[in-house]
């Protein structure tokens, strides 16, 4: 890669955008007028806004003679509220109820029914009042409600008395104090909000009148309530502000990311696809990868000045405004630094991800559709981690971007430290995926069908009649995407129609179900229905004499290792409290049942099932990218991702990647069914070595002890031991002439003719010639 | 300098499945030559220019331009190129001289003799006075010679030219024409497609009718007039291309 033609490229396009107007306004201009406008906005209407009070409809509540008092001068008592002020939120409108002074109402099918029918004609009064809006909530109180609570508190007064005179004292107070009721719609928010607010008016309203009842009792208010407990803040006022930003700068500060990265990629890809430029640049001696580098500087540097215009806007605008605000200062400056540096591989992420989206797309139009979907998966990852119930720890810093909003918050609330041991992993991570989308926008270059699409009438039936019309003897990449999304869909939809199993019996139906629905059905409709050669998709085929015991011997010599990053795996992400009765539940049954049972239905069963799928199907599609690694990649990412549960997740992803190069290599699906049957064998075996059998066999303890949660845990020497025989077989397995698809071979061809001087016209013809992929 | 065996090339398609635009064609270019492909619109001449420019990748067969293969070799292909093509367009927010000197330094040319060969150039085809005019504000004849400018300021020994002539004017297409005789002069190999006959008469040393991915015909002027026995390569054109789509007609009904 030549850097001179990289920054050439980049030059030009960052001089094009900046000759842009569109550009300019959505970079520049927009970000420097929009937060003033909107601060001045918002001083402008503030002189409009004013609270209206919540109306509370009160039936039978104005006069109830009840110290301390509930309704004062027609309005709540203010000494109920936290502040007298907020006695104006709630405005009482009365209304005598029917009952007042009539004995209580009677419960239904007694002699006294057409009193409860009245009680239950006032309540639908009250209910549809406040469905229909006319009040935002209503207050009901039984018409004998002061009468009892009157006679509740002379109860208290008589026993007092008693107990004074050393009188005997019935045990239970009667009669019992009615309930009052409130009615409120939560389906409205003004009366949600009303209802809260009555319901911790009344509960004070109660408390008193308990304080009250103690005291009549002849008891200190003290009785019920020995203390009261205290609360010291102990944050500065500058971290209290910090948790404010800490909510608001991250998510804006990579949203704006995200959509300074988006147009400039639509107007450097889709653009010149639209004025015809790309052709031109196509011919000239920039490569592909030149070309993709120098626009992706471009649009990372108009992402990071959007971004960056927007913070310093926001903070002026902050300092103005916001800063008089109660609880709102300046952002602290480290996390202003915290935030400029974190920015830089948002911008590159985001960057990436827009330009091969904008590859896409024919035209500046349809390019801005593309948008919304980004935008619809982003918000999520941006906004959740602002939520207080997520936490930056190991697992959501391996989510990409996400990850990185954690260790912003963390900066912006001043966890310095913990931001920085978490931020190699989300680096990492960031990196990862940064690399990913650059090598996704550098194959969409390389796409003469991105390139030169152009607009055609899409017909359902022409296209389902092309797929069986036009199939090849293996699945293409797009066919393995499409059987990699259909295992994930069935397994999510299956997973809930199957309760744990409570049996052995549920358990085996239950496994050999998913194994057939997940992998087998999609795996075998979608061979038979878009390839000509079922055998060659699916490597049935026998492999050389040693593959198999070599696969076996392999799956023995890795096992320790396995288990060991087993065991690492478990101590990273413990399994979560919701999941672990499901998990024992299911090892309980392992673990009662009969050995030979376990392994046909653990390790025979996937061992086809899911090899057919991964190492069959989707592994023979993906090899037509041309990259065997890409393609053991990531039929192993789907393998792992199939696994459903994080911790089984990991693991199988490496131990797919063991297998799909097995795969590939020996050209045959059998050694990698071998390698996961014996895998799945030791691992169930594992689980039945109990500490009697070291006693039995003390020589045992040389080589393995005793685990924690039962099995057993290998030593040291025979973990690296196993490793170095595990890299040995390996070994033999790459000095096999592999089987190569014509996309890899012609990909090799060119990456020797890239590096000679001469013609390869040969070695070009012997590999034959891939077209679009 | 430009050798094209059995060139094929087949893009998917809803309707038809694959689509084949190239059906193993062959021809020669050499240096000092003007070889021309001529063809009706959908021949599969843009495709075969697209393959030797290397912005499209062929299903089978081969081609090299100066010794170099276009699939494996695609980077020193470029290098031996310049390209026009019929769907040539400029950057509408650079000027004539921007983009001339853009391309040149992509192909490596020094600062300051870059300078010195775009003066040139520029006073050679008469286009200073679009120097410092936008794309966007240009004339097609403007951006038709910056697009020129920009194909030949590297000095390649190869130039390819699709449909140069396409909606010019006359006096335009003309000192274009004028301008891909100079270059031939200088001893480049050119590869010019049309389905402007007088054009081909006027200009060509070499022609190849193509038609539906099928190269009828190739030679001289004066071989393919012979070969045929028709003088006007208009009628000839005719001629070909009818008795073409009456064979594949005959052959279809036969199946």
């Amino acid at each position: 890669m030549k850097l001179a033609n990289v920054k050439l490229i980049f030059t030009r396009e960052v001089r094009d955008q900046l000759r842009d107007r569109r550009t300019l306004f959505v970079i520049a201009v927009l970000p420097l007028l929009l937060y003033p406008l909107l601060g001045m906005s918002l001083f402008q209407i503030s002189q409009f806004m004013h609270v209206r009070p919540a109306r509370v409809l009160v039936v039978g509540g104005r006069d109830l003679g009840i110290s301390p008092a509930l309704i004062e001068e027609e309005r709540f008592a203010a000494s109920l509220f936290s502040h007298p002020k907020e006695a104006e939120r709630l405005k009482p409108f009365f209304q005598a109820s029917q009952h007042v002074g009539q004995p209580p109402p009677a419960v239904a099918g007694d002699p006294a029914q057409p009193r409860a029918a009245v009680l239950q004609e006032e309540w639908d009064e009250a209910r549809s009042l406040v469905q229909a809006g006319a009040y935002e909530a209503a207050l009901y109180f039984p018409s004998d409600f002061s009468a009892r609570l009157e006679e509740f508190r002379e109860a208290i007064i008589l026993r007092r008395e008693a107990f004074a005179a050393g009188k005997a004292v019935d045990g239970a107070f009667s009669p019992d104090v009615p309930q009052p009721k409130i009615f409120y719609n939560s389906g409205n928010e003004k009366s949600l909000i009303a209802s809260v607010r009555l319901t911790e008016v009344l509960r004070r309203w109660t408390q008193r009148i308990g304080d009250e009842n103690l005291k009549a009792g002849g008891f200190s208010v003290r009785t019920a309530r020995p203390f009261t407990v205290d609360t010291d803040d102990v944050a500065s006022r500058k971290s209290r502000e910090g948790v404010k930003w800490s909510c608001i700068l991250p998510v804006l500060l990579l949203l704006w990311a995200l959509t300074g990265a988006f147009y400039p990629a639509v107007d450097l890809c889709a653009g010149e696809k639209e004025r015809g430029t790309l052709e031109t640049l196509l011919s000239s001696p920039a490569g592909r990868g030149e070309i993709v580098l120098g626009k992706l500087l471009t649009i990372m540097l108009f992402s990071i000045i959007t971004a960056v215009l927007n913070l310093v806007s926001i903070g002026a605008t902050g300092w103005i405004v916001l800063s008089r605000l109660p609880g709102f200062g300046l952002p602290p400056p480290v996390a202003l630094v915290s935030l400029a540096i974190a920015l830089l591989p948002m911008a590159a992420l985001f960057s990436a991800l827009c330009l091969a989206l904008a590859a896409l797309a024919r035209s500046t139009r349809e390019g801005q559709y593309y948008l919304m979907p980004l935008l619809l998966l982003t918000m999520p990852l941006v906004v959740l981690p602002m939520s207080p119930g997520v936490e930056l720890n190991l697992g959501n810093s391996l989510i990409p971007v996400t990850g990185v909003a954690l260790i912003l918050r963390s900066m912006l609330e001043g966890e310095y430290w913990r931001a920085l041991q978490f931020a190699p992993v989300v680096a990492a991570v960031t990196l990862a995926v940064c690399l990913m989308s650059i090598r996704w926008a550098v194959d969409q270059f390389n796409r003469e069908s991105v390139l030169f699409r152009e607009s055609e009438r899409f017909d359902v039936g022409l296209w389902l009649r092309h797929l069986l019309r036009d199939r090849r003897p293996t699945p293409t990449v797009g066919a393995a995407v499409c059987c990699c999304v259909l295992v994930l869909l069935i397994y999510f939809y299956l997973g809930s129609f199957f309760d744990v199993p409570k049996s052995f019996g549920g358990f085996a139906r239950t496994l050999i179900i998913t194994q057939i629905a997940v992998f087998i059905v999609p795996t075998l409709l979608l061979t038979f229905l878009l390839t000509t050669s079922p055998r060659q998709t699916l490597l049935l085929k026998w492999p050389s004499w040693f593959a198999i015991p070599a696969a076996a011997l392999l799956a023995v010599a890795l096992h320790p290792a396995v288990h060991l990053l087993q065991l690492l795996v478990q101590r990273l992400y413990p399994v979560s409290e919701n999941l672990r009765p499901s998990l024992e539940q299911i090892q309980g049954l392992i673990n009662q049942s009969n050995f030979w049972s376990l392994v046909l239905l653990i390790a025979v069963v996937p061992a086809v099932c899911e090899e057919l799928a991964c190492r069959g199907f989707i592994l023979s599609g993906f090899r037509h990218l041309g990259h065997k690694w890409r393609a053991i990649i990531y039929s192993s990412l789907l393998f792992g991702l199939a696994h459903g549960i994080l911790q089984q997740s990991l693991l199988a992803s490496l131990i797919g990647v063991v297998i799909a190069y097995i795969a590939v290599q020996s050209g045959s699906i059998l050694p990698g069914m071998v390698f996961h049957a014996v895998h799945n064998t030791l691992a169930i075996a594992n689980t039945r070595i109990t500490p009697e059998v070291f006693d039995q066999w003390p020589i045992a303890k040389a080589f393995a002890t005793p685990g924690d949660g039962g099995g057993c845990t290998f030593t040291w020497p025979v973990v690296v031991g196993g490793t170095l025989v595990g890299l040995l077989l390996l070994s033999l397995f790459a000095r096999i002439p592999c089987p190569k698809s014509p996309e890899e071979s012609l990909e090799e061809a060119i990456e020797r003719g890239q590096h000679a001087d001469k013609p390869l016209e040969a070695e070009k013809a012997a590999c034959g010639l891939a077209t679009d992929r | 300098m430009i050798h094209v065996h059995e060139l094929t090339k087949h893009y998917p398609d809803l309707r038809r499945g694959q689509f084949e635009a190239l059906k193993g064609i062959s021809f020669h270019a050499r240096p000092g030559q003007i070889f021309g492909l001529l063809g009706p619109n959908g021949a599969g001449k843009t495709t075969a220019l697209r393959i030797l420019s290397t912005v499209l990748r062929p299903s089978g067969g081969s081609a090299t331009v100066n010794g170099f293969d276009v699939v494996t070799q695609s980077t020193q292909v470029r290098r031996q190129i310049g390209y026009m093509s019929a769907s040539t367009a400029v950057y509408d927010r650079m000027t004539g001289w921007e983009m001339v000197e853009y391309f040149g330094r992509l192909h490596g040319i020094p600062r300051k003799e870059l300078s010195e060969r775009m003066e040139s150039l520029f006073e050679r085809l008469k286009m200073n006075d679009t120097r410092d005019v936008l794309g966007a504000k240009m004339s097609t004849g403007m951006k038709q010679k910056v697009s020129v400018a920009r194909a030949v300021v590297h000095d390649p020994p190869v130039l390819i030219f699709d449909e140069a002539t396409s909606g010019l004017d006359v006096l335009v297409a003309r000192a274009l024409l004028e301008t891909v005789a100079e270059l031939r002069d200088h001893g480049k190999c050119i590869v010019y497609s049309t389905h402007i006959m007088r054009e081909a008469e006027k200009l060509c040393d070499r022609i190849a009718i193509l038609h539906r991915g099928t190269v009828l015909t190739e030679g001289t002027l004066e071989e393919v007039r012979e070969r045929h026995g028709q003088h006007d390569l208009e009628e000839l054109f005719f001629q070909l291309i009818s008795q073409h789509d009456q064979q594949s007609l005959e052959h279809f009904l036969s199946r």
